[in-house]
C-alpha cells in the first residue's frame, strides 16, 4: 500500500492547482452572478485536457489506454477548491464517454464522440426515486417523465441515464436534440448550465441502450459518486482555507477570532471530515480502477457510496461553518463563502440519497416493504 | 406558568398572522428573494392589518386593540405576543418578516429609554408614505465594519458641540439601512468614559451628514434590505439622545435592547423550521420511492419525528424566555438559549429536509432551499451562535472563556 503520488499524478495535481488558483477562483464570483461560465473556460480547460480526457484517442479524444479514476479524484479535489459549477462542467463528459466506450454500440460511440470532440457536453443522471416510466419497445426503450435538474443538461447533446426497466437496471444514452430541454439557474452551481429534459414516450433505440444489468449501472454510479465525493472534499477544504485566512485577520475582543477555541474547533472538525472524505474518495476511485467483475464492481460501488455520504456531510458542515466564521461578512456575496454554502448542496442531493439507497438495498431488508 | 398554551389573545394573533403568512406572504416570497427587493406593497398591507412600524413604541393597544391589563396581570413586556407573531410571519418568509418587523429593532430602545418627546418624534418620522408611496421604516445602527460581536469597541463617535452632537463613523449590515426614515445610531460620546460613554441617537433621514450606503447582496433573507450607513459630521440635537438623564447604562442599553429581541429572533427561526417541516410532511404524505409510499419508510418517517422533536423543543424555549420577560424575570440566559437553539434547529431542519427531498430540491426557486439559506442568518445576527454560548457559559461559570 502506498499513499504517495507518482510523478504523473503529482504533475497533474500541480497543473490543476495552478489553474484553480489562478483562473477558476478568479472567475468563480462573476460566473456565479452571471449564471454562466466564462467563454474562456472551454479554451483554457480544453488546453489542459479537460472535456476529452475520457474519450478514446481513436475517436478524437485524449484517452490512451485505461482511464485512471484515482487521477480524476486527485484532480477533483483541486477543482472543488476552485468552483463547483465550473468543476461540474469540466467533469460531466467522463461518465458518458467511459460508459459508451466500454459497453456502447458503434452507433452510440460514433454519435457521442463526434459531439464531444466538437466541443459538445454530455451529462449523467439517475432516476433515483423511480419516477420515470420506462417501457420496452422491441430492443429499444421508451421513456416518459422529467430528467433533472442536472448540471450541464441545459447545454448537453446527450444524457447518460441510469434507470430501471422491468425491475432491472439499464443505462441509456439519450440525445437531447429535438427534445424538450429547459435551461435553469438554481442557486447552487449557478454557472453549471443546469437543465431538465422532459420526455414523452421518447424512443431510445436499441443502439443507445448502452448497458443492461446491475454491474454496469453500479459501476457508472461508482465513477460518478467518487468524483462527486472528491470535489466535495475539495470544497470543504477551500471553505476552511478561506475561513482560516479570514480568522487570522479579523479581530474581535482584542484578538484575532481565529484564536477562539470554538472557532478552532469548527475548523478542526471540518478538516477531520474533509480528510476522511478525501481518503474515502481516493479509495473508491482506486477500486473503480480495479473494478472488472461483479465482486470488484460491488466493492467500488459500495466504497463510492460511503465516500459520498462522508463527503456530503463534510461539505455541508464545512461551508456552513465557514460562513459562521466570517460572521456578517459570510452572509454577503463580497466574500467567497456564501457561494460555497449554496454550492455544497448538490453534492448531497444529486444522484439520490445514499443512506436511503443503502437501507433499501440492504440484504437483511429483503422481504420488507 | 402558561407557556404551554396560547391564551385567547395569543391564539387570535397566531391565527391571524398565520393566515396572513399563507395568503399574502408565501405567494410573493420567492419573487422578492430572486429580485432581492423589499416587499413594499405587502408591508403596506401588513400595516393595514395592524402590524405598524411603531407598534413596539405604541404598546399592546396598537397591536391587539386592547389596553394592557392592569395591576398584577399587567405584563412587563410584549414578548409572548412578539414570539407568536414572529413565528407566524417567518413561517411565511423570514425575509418578509424582517421587512415588516425590522423597524422594531429601532423602536425597542426608543420605547424603553425614550422620552415622550422622542417617542413622538419617532412616530412623526414614520408617519405616512415616502416619495415612492412606500410606508416608512426605521433602522437600528449598531454594528460597524470592524465591530460586530465586540460592541464595546465602537468607533463611531458623537462629539458634543453646544446643543448638538456631531456624529462620525460607518455602520455595516444595517437592516433598512438604505430606506429608513428614522435611524437609531449608537456612538461613543466620551472615549475616556469607555462603555459608559456609548449612547443611542434618534436621527431623521435627510439630516445632513447621514448618508445611506451600498446595499448588500446576501445569501438569504433577501426581502430584507441590508446596507451600510455613513455618518459624516452629522449634527443631531442633544434632545434626540436616548436615555437622557440617569436612565442610560451606556453600552448596557444596547445589550438590553438585544436581550429583549432575542426571543423574537429565536421564534423566527422556529417559523422557518416549521415551514420546512410542513412542506416535507405534505411531500412525504403523497410521495413514493420505487413505487412504495415514502411515509412507510422509517428512514423518512423517523426523520420527520426527529425534526418535530427539535421544533417543539425550540418553541418551548422561545416561549419560556418570552414568558420570563413578560413576568419581569431576568431572562438573559434563557433568551440566549432560545435564540441559539432556534438557530440551530432552523439550520438543522432545513438541511435535513433538503437531503430528504434530494434532487427535486435542486429546482430553481425551491422553497426549502430558500429556507435553508434564510436560516443561516439566525446564527449570525443579533449575537452570533458563539456569542450566545459565551453569554450562557458566563452565566454558568462566571467568566468569559476564550
Ligand atoms: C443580514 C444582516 C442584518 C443585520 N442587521 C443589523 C442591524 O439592523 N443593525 C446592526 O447593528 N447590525 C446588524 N447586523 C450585524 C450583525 O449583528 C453582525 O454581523 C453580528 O453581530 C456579527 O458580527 P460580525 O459580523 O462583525 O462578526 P464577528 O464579530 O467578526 O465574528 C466573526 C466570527 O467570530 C466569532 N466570534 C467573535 N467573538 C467571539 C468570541 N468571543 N468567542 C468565540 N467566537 C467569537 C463569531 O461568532 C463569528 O463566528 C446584521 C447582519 C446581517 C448579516
Amino acid at each position: 500500500m502506498d499513499f504517495a503520488l507518482d510523478d504523473d499524478q503529482a504533475l497533474i495535481v500541480q497543473t490543476v492547482r495552478r489553474f484553480v488558483d489562478k483562473d477558476l477562483r478568479a472567475w468563480a464570483g462573476d460566473a456565479d452572478r452571471a449564471a454562466e461560465a466564462p467563454g474562456k473556460l472551454a479554451t483554457v480547460a480544453g488546453d489542459l485536457g479537460f472535456y476529452l480526457d475520457a474519450v478514446p484517442e481513436a475517436a478524437g479524444g485524449l484517452l490512451d489506454g485505461a482511464y485512471a479514476h484515482v487521477t480524476r479524484a486527485l484532480r477533483g479535489l483541486e477543482l472543488g477548491r476552485g468552483c463547483s459549477a465550473m468543476a461540474a462542467l469540466l467533469e460531466c463528459n467522463v461518465e458518458p464517454a467511459l460508459a459508451v466506450a466500454r459497453w456502447g454500440s458503434d452507433a452510440a460511440k460514433a454519435e457521442l464522440f463526434a459531439s464531444l470532440a466538437a466541443g459538445g457536453l454530455a451529462t449523467t443522471g439517475r432516476d433515483s426515486r423511480g419516477a420515470l416510466t420506462l417501457t420496452a419497445d422491441g430492443d429499444g426503450v421508451r421513456v416518459t417523465g422529467k430528467i433533472g435538474p442536472l448540471p450541464a443538461l441545459g447545454r448537453a447533446s446527450h444524457v447518460l441515464l441510469c434507470a430501471t426497466l422491468d425491475g432491472a437496471p439499464v443505462a441509456l444514452l439519450i440525445a437531447t436534440a429535438g427534445q424538450r430541454v429547459a435551461a435553469q439557474a438554481p442557486s447552487a452551481w449557478r454557472a453549471a448550465a443546469w437543465g431538465t429534459l422532459t420526455l414523452e414516450h421518447a424512443l431510445v433505440p436499441a443502439s443507445h441502450v448502452v448497458a443492461r444489468g446491475a454491474d454496469p449501472v453500479a459501476l457508472i454510479g461508482a465513477w460518478y459518486r467518487s468524483s462527486l465525493a472528491a470535489r466535495a472534499a475539495g470544497v470543504a477544504v477551500a471553505a476552511m482555507e478561506h475561513a482560516r485566512h479570514y480568522a487570522s485577520e479579523r479581530v474581535q475582543f482584542g484578538q484575532p477570532i481565529g484564536r477562539f477555541e470554538s472557532l478552532i474547533g469548527l475548523r478542526d472538525d471540518a478538516l477531520t471530515a474533509a480528510t476522511a472524505a478525501r481518503l474515502m474518495a481516493l479509495h473508491a476511485a482506486w477500486l473503480c480502477d480495479r473494478a472488472t467483475d461483479g465482486a470488484s464492481i460491488a466493492a467500488a460501488a459500495d466504497a463510492a457510496s460511503r465516500a459520498r455520504v462522508v463527503a456530503g456531510d463534510a461539505v455541508r458542515q464545512a461551508t456552513v461553518d465557514a460562513v459562521q466564521i466570517y460572521g456578517g461578512y459570510g452572509f454577503v456575496n463580497d466574500y467567497p463563502v456564501e457561494k460555497l454554502m449554496r454550492d455544497a448542496r448538490p453534492y448531497e442531493q444529486l444522484f439520490g440519497d445514499e443512506r436511503f439507497d443503502r437501507v433499501l438495498a440492504d440484504p437483511d431488508r429483503a422481504g420488507g416493504i | 406558568m402558561d407557556i404551554f398554551h396560547d391564551n385567547a389573545m395569543l391564539a387570535g394573533v397566531r391565527q391571524m398572522l398565520g393566515a396572513f403568512a399563507k395568503q399574502y406572504i408565501r405567494p410573493v416570497a420567492m419573487k422578492h428573494d430572486r429580485e432581492e427587493s423589499m416587499p413594499w406593497a405587502l408591508m403596506k398591507q401588513a400595516q393595514a392589518f395592524g402590524m405598524t412600524q411603531t407598534a413596539v413604541v405604541d404598546g399592546r393597544k396598537a397591536l391587539t386593540g386592547k389596553d394592557d391589563e392592569e395591576g398584577a396581570n399587567k405584563p412587563k413586556s410584549q414578548s409572548r405576543l412578539g414570539v407568536v407573531g414572529s413565528e407566524e410571519l417567518a413561517y411565511g418568509c423570514a425575509g418578509v418578516c424582517l421587512a415588516i418587523g425590522g423597524s422594531g429593532l429601532a423602536a425597542s430602545p426608543v420605547a424603553r429609554m425614550g422620552t415622550e418627546e422622542q417617542k413622538q418624534e419617532f412616530r412623526r418620522l414614520l408617519k405616512g408614505d415616502d416619495e415612492h408611496g412606500h410606508i416608512k421604516v426605521a433602522a437600528m445602527a449598531l454594528s460597524e465594519p470592524s465591530t460586530g460581536s465586540d460592541i464595546s469597541s465602537l468607533s463611531t463617535t458623537a462629539r458634543p458641540d453646544g446643543d448638538y452632537f456631531v456624529i462620525n463613523g460607518h455602520k455595516q449590515w444595517i437592516t433598512n439601512g438604505q430606506s429608513a426614515a428614522a435611524y437609531v445610531v449608537w456612538a461613543q460620546t466620551d472615549p475616556s468614559a469607555g462603555r459608559a460613554g456609548v449612547r443611542g441617537f434618534l436621527v431623521a433621514r435627510g439630516t445632513p451628514g447621514l448618508i445611506p450606503g451600498r446595499k448588500e447582496h446576501k445569501l438569504g433573507i433577501r426581502a430584507s434590505e441590508t446596507a451600510q450607513v455613513h455618518f459624516e459630521d452629522c449634527r443631531v440635537h442633544k434632545d434626540m439622545m436616548l436615555g437622557i438623564g440617569a436612565s442610560s447604562e451606556g453600552l448596557g442599553d444596547t445589550k438590553k435592547m438585544l436581550d429583549s429581541t432575542r426571543p423574537m429572533v429565536g421564534a423566527q427561526a422556529v417559523g422557518i423550521a416549521r415551514a420546512a417541516f410542513d412542506y416535507l410532511v405534505e411531500r412525504v404524505q403523497g410521495g413514493t420511492i420505487h413505487g412504495t409510499a415514502l411515509k412507510q419508510h422509517q428512514h423518512v418517517a423517523f426523520e420527520l419525528a426527529e425534526m418535530e422533536m427539535e421544533i417543539q423543543a425550540a418553541r418551548a424555549l422561545v416561549h419560556k424566555s418570552a414568558w420570563m420577560a413578560d413576568h419581569g424575570q431576568d431572562n438573559v440566559r434563557m433568551a440566549s438559549i432560545a435564540k441559539a437553539y432556534g438557530a440551530k434547529v432552523a439550520q438543522d431542519v432545513t438541511a435535513r429536509a433538503l437531503t430528504l427531498l434530494g434532487e427535486e430540491a435542486l429546482e430553481p426557486d425551491h422553497p426549502v432551499e430558500k429556507w435553508y439559506r434564510d436560516a443561516k442568518i439566525y446564527d449570525i445576527f443579533e449575537g452570533t451562535g458563539q456569542i450566545q454560548r459565551r453569554i450562557i457559559a458566563r452565566s454558568i461559570l462566571g467568566v468569559n472563556a476564550t
